[in-house]
């Protein structure tokens, strides 16, 4: 059994007096790429925003590296190494791609007083990245993001994460608005990503792909982990679907 | 190819309106009155274009950003006015009134960062309070009479910050080189640096910004306090150069400032801008104010000229916009 890279101990959470998480334990072992499944206002969102900071749980405890974390903003989810991409990528459109992946993060060269941002490096690794996500070949990095589509948006916030080497990137619905090619290149990402070593947690209404990379699917409802350990190689997507909308009265395999 | 394709990317950068604009009129005020190249009237013009020109090109970084300054105006009226009462009373010499009355500007500045960043309150209504503060303190101090300045001839801080000498027959003021100077570094810092990476950002997705790192408030902070400084600092200087600090100077430019910065092509809303287009900004309500009066149209006439140039330009800015959205 490998280590746990984050664990979430009983989280609940209360918009006022709705309840959306409700003692909710989950964990996300090292190199594990884990599918979050359930069906709308199930509690994945919610979820996915306590562990990347966007809100707070009411209650609960959060471990990252053995560690008892207090997570109170994106930037500190980013800095434990826990990086987001959700469906409206959070990108300054006016910039250009390559200036973009380097927001806040941008090389200088020269001495350091002139704050002077090395443009020809953040544009080659910008073009090499934007290859590996597979769609490189005719756009180039200085193109501003008002003027790509959306499935190109997604890679290009793909691509950040992948550069800066979080820990666990969060792919929240990464295939929506893709075509074929795109949706292909976003998965062989995800499984590139936990061969060099990165966790994921993939949300996603598409089950099939879901089944396609993950190690294992969680599935939420009505606020509750109701299953966390399917092996998507012993069971069928409609035994998986079955468990979503609650078909079976436990979820036993 | 590539020659076209270069023409065409010349063509819909934002700056090439406002450069032909400036051209356009240029030519016209020209063959009107040939007078109008002369270098008397190209000296006269060029002295005051870049004292109000420095304003603006601060202005550009902090519109860039999302925000606005309107205090810019009484800042230029109260900064001298600060030095030479000092000065005048006795209490420092010319260039500690100077540090001074830069240190107070920067300090309206922070003040005006604050409000917005900290209290979350719209520029627009933050600086506008702030006009009438510092405006009121200047006429309040200066029970509304102008300062003494004639002795500024022969200080060393005069002559550096607007010194004149003559270039064959132009007569040119040492203003010129700061404005120069303050054009190249801030058309750097937007464009080459880091922080205008952020400043672009700001602007742009401020939420996005803040979740990659970006501390939104500071980048907001630091260009309030550079817009106070730089009128403070326009204001010292043309105080000095027409030998009057006047407690009422100033007034009204904060808009004409903010109107030569989306002339040029710098968004209102923020996440554009560009320093080269401010500069052509200034020169063409500069020249058109210059150039009205040399053809013979009554000067009381040139603000329907300045608001259809507004209106026309963003027109265009507008259009283009348009059109490159659905390029794509």
């Amino acid at each position: 059994m490998s280590e746990d890279l984050i664990r979430m101990e009983h989280i609940d959470k209360f918009y006022g007096r709705v309840q959306a998480l409700d003692d909710v334990n989950f964990n996300v072992t090292r190199q594990e790429i884990v599918g979050l499944l359930g069906d709308n206002g199930a509690g994945k969102s919610t979820l996915i925003k306590v562990l990347s900071g966007a809100v707070r749980a009411t209650s609960g405890d959060i471990i990252v590296h053995g560690k008892r974390v207090d997570i109170r903003s994106t930037t500190d989810a980013i800095a434990l190494g826990i990086e987001t991409i959700y469906q409206d990528s959070a990108l300054v459109t006016q910039l250009s791609i390559a200036r973009n992946l380097f927001l806040g993060r941008e090389p200088l060269k020269g001495p350091r007083f002139l704050n002077r941002m090395d443009a020809k490096l953040m544009e080659q690794v910008t073009g090499e990245l934007l290859r590996k996500v597979g769609i490189g070949k005719s756009i180039p990095a200085s193109t501003p993001i008002s003027s790509l589509s959306g499935g190109e948006r997604q890679a290009v916030a793909i691509a950040r994460a992948m550069h800066f080497d979080s820990d666990l990137i969060i792919l929240d619905e990464p295939t929506n608005n893709l075509g074929v090619a795109e949706t292909q290149g976003v998965l062989r990402f995800v499984r590139n990503a936990r061969d060099s070593g990165h966790s994921c947690i993939l949300i996603a209404h598409n089950i099939h792909h879901v089944f396609q990379v993950v190690d294992r699917i969680a599935v939420m409802r009505h606020g509750r982990i109701v299953a966390d350990d399917i092996d998507p190689k012993h069971t069928t997507v409609a035994e998986v679907e079955a468990v979503i909308t609650g078909e079976f009265a436990d979820s036993t395999h | 190819m590539t020659q076209t394709s270069t023409l065409r990317r010349i063509i819909s950068a934002p700056e090439f309106g406002p450069l032909v604009l400036l051209i356009l009129e240029i030519a016209v005020f020209a063959a009107i009155n040939p007078a109008f190249l002369s270098p008397l009237n190209i000296s006269n013009t060029l002295t005051f274009t870049v004292e109000l020109g420095l304003i603006a090109l601060a202005m550009t970084l902090l519109m860039t950003a999302g925000e606005f300054d309107l205090s810019v105006g009484s800042v230029f009226g109260f900064a001298p006015v600060a030095m030479w009462t000092l000065y005048n009373a006795g209490v420092t010499s010319l260039f500690v009134g100077f540090v001074v009355a830069l240190l107070i500007a920067a300090a309206i500045g922070l003040f005006n960062g604050l409000f917005v960043t900290r209290l979350r309150i719209p520029s627009f209504l933050v600086t506008l309070g702030m006009l009438l503060v510092v405006r009121g303190v200047a006429l309040f101090v200066t029970d509304g009479f102008p300062q003494r300045t004639w002795s500024a001839s022969g200080q060393w801080l005069a002559d550096l910050l607007v010194g004149d000498f003559h270039v064959r027959p132009f007569r040119v003021y040492a203003s010129l080189f700061w404005f120069i100077a303050a054009a190249i570094i801030l058309g750097y810092v937007l464009t080459q640096s880091k922080f205008g990476n952020w400043i672009q950002a700001t602007g742009g997705n401020a939420v996005a910004a803040r979740a990659r790192g970006v501390n939104v408030n500071a980048v907001k902070v630091w260009l309030f306090v550079l817009s106070a400084v730089m009128s403070a600092f326009a204001g010292i200087i043309s105080s000095i150069r027409t030998s009057a600090a006047n407690p009422n100077s100033g007034s009204g430019y904060e808009l004409e400032v903010i109107a030569m910065v989306v002339i040029g092509g710098t968004a209102l809303t923020g996440g554009r801008g560009t320093i080269i287009g401010t500069v052509l900004g200034i020169l063409i309500l500069r020249v058109m104010r210059n150039g009205i009066v040399l053809v013979g149209v009554p000067g009381l006439a040139y603000n329907i000229f300045i608001g259809a140039i507004i209106l026309g330009m963003m027109a265009l800015h507008s259009w283009l916009e348009r059109r490159h959205q659905a390029g794509t």
